[in-house]
């Protein structure tokens, strides 16, 4: 075997002190010899201690006294090292691996953050006690109505033929009138909408509510839309899919200096829009359907949207339908509503 | 530490090195290193990441260099794996109880913040007692009672005063995170002044005023040019969409500007105003335009790039970082023995490393 020399650093065990000098390797044996080709120490390879090599980090040797020998060159590789430990250095420097990760790994990422979590986070579902639920939506509530909710306008009369109507469809769906309750507020900021919580409140605003006042049967689908949503569990799902995510962005990027306030920041709720618009979805068509079975319309979930879809336009210019699309919570109106009018039960 | 008056600047028989720090990382190699761990953390299912960080420090430790001496990072993937195991835990615990039962959340961070004095002192014991520069290594030795002060009462006392002991309280931070750190047994000897915290508060409060005012002049303007553009629905033009474009710009400008005087200044006061007596000092001469301007083209890097240019922005940053530091090393250093190794075999060293790790996500 040919004899091998590399110039380096020997730093003694423990100590500040070091010495340049040129390393031999040499049968299975190195040597640390100094400009005047004085022995400094001598080991066997194996007793070696050789780290999984980095690119661009010089390769250093540790003895077992507790001195180590650093190579000049950042290059260097010494001819005894475990093959195993160089393959992530391999990995790291093939050109292909880099270039295949750079598309392959914001995939899995998505696949992961967009697919995997929302399935596992279905079994979260299961671990939630319902009076874990029930606080957990109570207190999102107190919340809510602190920053977004007004007292309701609504006329008793009206209120109370909502309300009745409400119970006679709880009833013909055979769903828990005592989980599920209705209230209505007035909000300047929400303006027409209906929002549910996770345990089985849902709100509607007097906007919506003067808004389809001669709609009946619009009104009915938003609600069941909303049932939908808490049928399905999506506020506890969503949850779970929160905590998932930042738990899988923050393991995978690992430093998140820099990174967490921007990317991470539009990022997340990025995520946070996407489960919604699948959830959507589901709550759409958890409303025509229960709608077909009460013996109603499937037209008056897309009467319902298109409804909203205009007072959305007077108030605004309309973003929805451009590329600002995948900003929007909901899937596009004109989605939707074709969706709900081509229903085949 | 010691009272003596006679603080002789160290005459120039005794340094044995003056210069700048070396950081010989390059991006594209980096990038390298930094998306195949990335893939293989995800096809590992994160258990990998644990090995990535180790790659990732070693890396930057290997590639920074004093006097030619390369920093050397100490701690094994498993050690990192334990620590991410168990702050995952605790993390999921965590978010569950306050995403699910606010209420009882807000005990878990009363009783949460009693807890991260000891998590903090952990984290920095770990991370000084891993860092190695020639054959000795830093350590830490901050003890509960002070971090407790300074990491949770302080800041606190501050709430309560307006935020107007705010800038003391970091301050203080600084000062116990420092003057615990020691090399080879030397304690690093630090002297903050409270007046330069009070000065960078107030600096960066005037230039996020004068930003503010700015970015209200310009809001107002575009808002104008807006308006007379007419809102008709189709008119989503070049100009309508450039404009949310540019505030997220200028609002990232200001939040990266702010940050770059800020930590800048203070920078160079902690490095400025600390030293390893006989073995080593430092000078810290990082211009806060530069360094606000490097964090803003760092960011609107990454955001363009979709995070791709991360790692280009790191060894940006570790550039700029080294060359404005400057170490001055005496013939101390020399000497030096590493003691860390020789408290680890006393059993109360043995007894705490048994949570000799660094309980963190990152």
């Amino acid at each position: 075997m040919k004899a091998l020399h590399v110039t380096g650093c020997y730093y003694f065990p423990n100590s500040s002190q070091h010495q340049y000098c040129t390393a031999q390797v040499n049968n299975e044996q190195v040597q640390l010899l100094n400009q005047n080709n004085d022995l400094i120490h001598s080991a066997s390879t194996i007793d070696c201690i050789l780290e999984s090599p980095i690119p661009g980090v010089a390769a250093q040797l540790s003895f077992c006294n507790g001195g180590r020998f650093i190579p000049d060159d950042v290059d260097f590789r010494w001819p005894f090292g475990n093959k195993v430990y160089s393959i992530s250095e391999r990995l790291e420097k093939n050109k292909l691996l880099i270039l295949l990760s750079v598309v392959v790994a914001p995939l899995l990422l998505w696949l992961i953050l967009y697919r995997g979590i929302p399935a596992i986070a279905v079994y979260s579902v299961n671990v939630a006690s319902p009076a874990v639920v029930e606080s957990m939506g109570e207190q999102s509530l107190a919340v809510i109505e602190k920053i977004a909710l007004e007292p309701t306008q609504l006329s008793i009369d009206q209120q109370a033929d909502l309300q009745s109507k409400w119970a006679q469809m709880l009833t013909a769906l055979e769903l828990d009138n005592t989980k599920f309750r209705l209230s209505f507020y007035q909000s300047d900021y929400l303006a027409a909408n209906a929002f549910a919580l996770p345990h089985g409140r849902v709100v509607v605003t007097d906007e919506l509510v003067t808004l389809l006042a001669d709609k009946p049967d619009a009104l009915r689908a938003i609600l069941l839309h909303e049932i939908g949503h808490v049928e399905h569990h999506h506020g506890v799902r969503l949850s779970a899919q929160a905590v998932a995510s930042t738990v899988v962005l923050a393991v995978i990027f690992g430093d998140l200096e820099g990174i967490t306030e921007v990317v991470l920041g539009s990022g997340s709720s990025f995520l946070q829009q996407a489960f919604s618009r699948d959830m959507e979805r589901e709550a759409d068509n958890y409303a025509i359907e229960k709608l077909v079975k009460l013996g109603y319309s499937n037209h008056d979930f897309a009467d319902a949207i298109e409804a909203l879809q205009q007072s959305l336009e007077e108030q605004h210019a309309e973003l929805e339908d451009n590329w600002l699309k995948y900003l929007s919570t909901h899937p596009s109106s004109q989605e939707r509503i074709e969706h709900a009018r081509q229903y085949k039960p | 530490m010691e009272p003596t008056i006679q603080t002789t600047p160290p005459s120039t028989d005794n340094i044995l090195f003056k210069g700048k720090i070396q950081f010989n990382g390059k991006a594209g190699e980096f990038f390298g290193i930094w998306i195949v761990n990335i893939m293989l953390s995800i096809l590992t299912l994160g258990i990998y990441s644990a090995w990535a960080k180790v790659r990732t420090y070693r890396y930057f430790y290997g590639n920074t260099h004093v006097d030619n001496h390369s920093f050397d990072y100490l701690a094994t993937p498993m050690q990192i794996l334990k620590g991410r195991i168990l702050a995952v835990i605790v993390f999921i615990i965590y978010s569950l109880v306050v995403q699910f039962l606010p209420v009882i959340g807000l005990l878990f961070a009363l009783g949460f913040l009693f807890l991260m004095p000891w998590i903090i002192n952990q984290g920095l014991r770990f991370n000084m007692r891993m860092t190695r520069h020639r054959n000795v290594r830093f350590a830490f030795s901050g003890n509960y009672g002070d971090a407790l002060i300074n990491f949770v009462l302080l800041p606190i006392a501050s709430v309560f005063t307006l935020y107007l002991l705010m800038p003391y309280a970091l301050k203080r931070i600084d000062q116990y995170i420092h003057e615990n750190i020691s090399y080879g047994g030397k304690p690093l000897s630090v002297n903050l002044k409270g007046e330069t915290y009070y000065m960078a508060a107030l600096i960066t409060i005037g230039v996020t005023f004068a930003g503010l005012i700015g970015f209200a002049i310009f809001a107002g303007i575009a808002g104008v040019a807006m308006s007379f553009n007419g809102l008709d629905t189709n008119s989503l033009n070049f100009s309508t969409l450039l404009f949310p474009v540019l505030m997220a710009v200028m609002y990232i400008g200001m939040l990266t500007l702010v940050s770059g005087i800020y930590q800048s200044i203070i920078r160079n006061h902690i490095l400025n105003s600390s030293e390893f007596e006989d073995i080593a000092s430092f000078k810290s001469d990082l211009k806060p335009a530069a360094y606000g301007f490097l964090l803003f083209t760092n960011a609107v890097a990454i955001i363009f790039t979709l995070g791709l240019a991360y790692p280009w922005t790191k060894i940006r940053k570790a550039h700029l970082l080294a060359a404005a530091t400057e170490v001055t090393i005496y013939t101390g250093a020399l000497t030096l023995m590493d003691t860390v190794q020789e408290q680890q075999s006393s059993f109360a060293e043995e007894a705490a490393n048994v949570f000799d790790i660094d309980i963190s996500l990152t």
